[in-house]
């Protein structure tokens, strides 16, 4: 069984047909997929612009992660549920898009560079918590943050749209 | 002029066919008003829910509010241009639409709710009651919400 044969089923199971054909299902989860934006991109937005120096410069770098931290997190919780009843309605549309599929490469760089970013300079932040131009590795991981975060709401929304 | 004769107008304007006849205006034009919404509402939730006491405690509401308003109003400088190049180009689709009147009276309570209360919320010594404040912390997050739900909701209506 091919990946694409697993997609054409999980798309064809009650649940994935469910979702796609039903008037208000779909929608609503669509619309929380959109509205999680906020929560989720937007509050790693406010980190990345601190980062760089461009908000917040007069709160301390601790500050701003360590209580964004939870609403990111609540927020990718949000995005992976209602992105994972989507994929289950459509997989089999999705998996082939290499639009979708330049998503999750810009999503696993992102994973990268928070764990980088978390395991080295953000080690010594004591030094530069308080710091409006941060350390050159912390301003680069804000940027790629930026940037790659930027992409994938690039290609989420392009995918909609079935162009190559 | 009626209002159908108003979103005509919208409809055929040069900018309206240009964007119409293209395969990536429409979705490039879409994904820039994607970012404006991300971060409107990501600054404008963030701001809301500290006077709400839920989060960013350690810092002052005049202090949060003061610093992303810049990144507000710019990211709703970017949605509402990028929002009306997307309506001329699909005006008469909103015309008729039930979701789209609904955007636009969100829209502007919003706009009228931040422009009256920003400067009271982001002065260290204003007096305004918490009561007060949480109110239109509650009202913003409901008429902002509302954007972004009614807005959603043109492309299903």
């Amino acid at each position: 069984m091919s990946i694409f044969e697993i997609c054409q089923w999980i798309q064809e199971s009650s649940i994935g047909t469910g979702i796609r054909e039903s008037t208000y299902v779909f929608p609503l989860i669509e619309a929380t997929h959109v509205i999680g934006l906020a929560m989720s991109v937007g509050t790693i937005a406010i980190v990345d612009l601190r980062l760089i120096g461009a908000t917040l410069t007069k709160e301390p770098v601790t500050d701003v992660i360590e209580q964004l931290q939870p609403w990111t997190l609540w927020g990718f919780v949000v995005q992976f549920i209602s992105g994972g009843f989507l994929f289950w309605s459509e997989a089999a549309r999705l998996y082939p898009s290499y639009s979708y599929r330049a998503k999750f490469v810009f999503m696993f760089f992102l994973g990268i560079n928070a764990l980088l970013f978390h395991t080295t300079i953000y080690k010594s932040v004591d030094k530069w918590n308080g710091d409006v131009v941060t350390p050159f590795r912390a301003r680069m991981a804000g940027w790629i943050g930026i940037t790659f975060w930027a992409a994938v709401i690039f290609f989420g929304r392009w995918t909609a749209y079935n162009l190559k | 002029m009626s209002l159908l004769e108003l979103f005509k107008w919208f409809d055929a304007t040069p900018i309206s066919q240009i964007i119409r006849n293209s395969t990536y205006i429409f979705p490039v034009v879409e994904v820039l008003h994607l970012f404006g919404l991300t971060l409107l509402l990501g600054t404008v939730t963030v701001v809301d829910l500290r006077i709400l006491g839920v989060g960013m405690r350690r810092q002052s509401v005049s202090d949060l509010a003061g610093q992303l308003a810049p990144w507000s109003v710019g990211a709703a400088i970017l949605a509402i241009v990028t929002g009306i190049l997307l309506f001329l180009s699909e005006a008469m689709k909103c015309y008729g639409n039930a979701a789209f009147p609904y955007k636009m009276w969100f829209l502007l309570g919003g706009i009228i709710l931040y422009f009256a209360t920003q400067r009271k919320i982001t002065s260290p010594t204003s007096r305004m009651g918490s009561g007060t404040l949480k109110a239109i912390a509650v009202l913003s997050l409901i008429l902002w919400y509302g954007v972004a739900i009614a807005g959603r909701a043109i492309a299903f209506v």
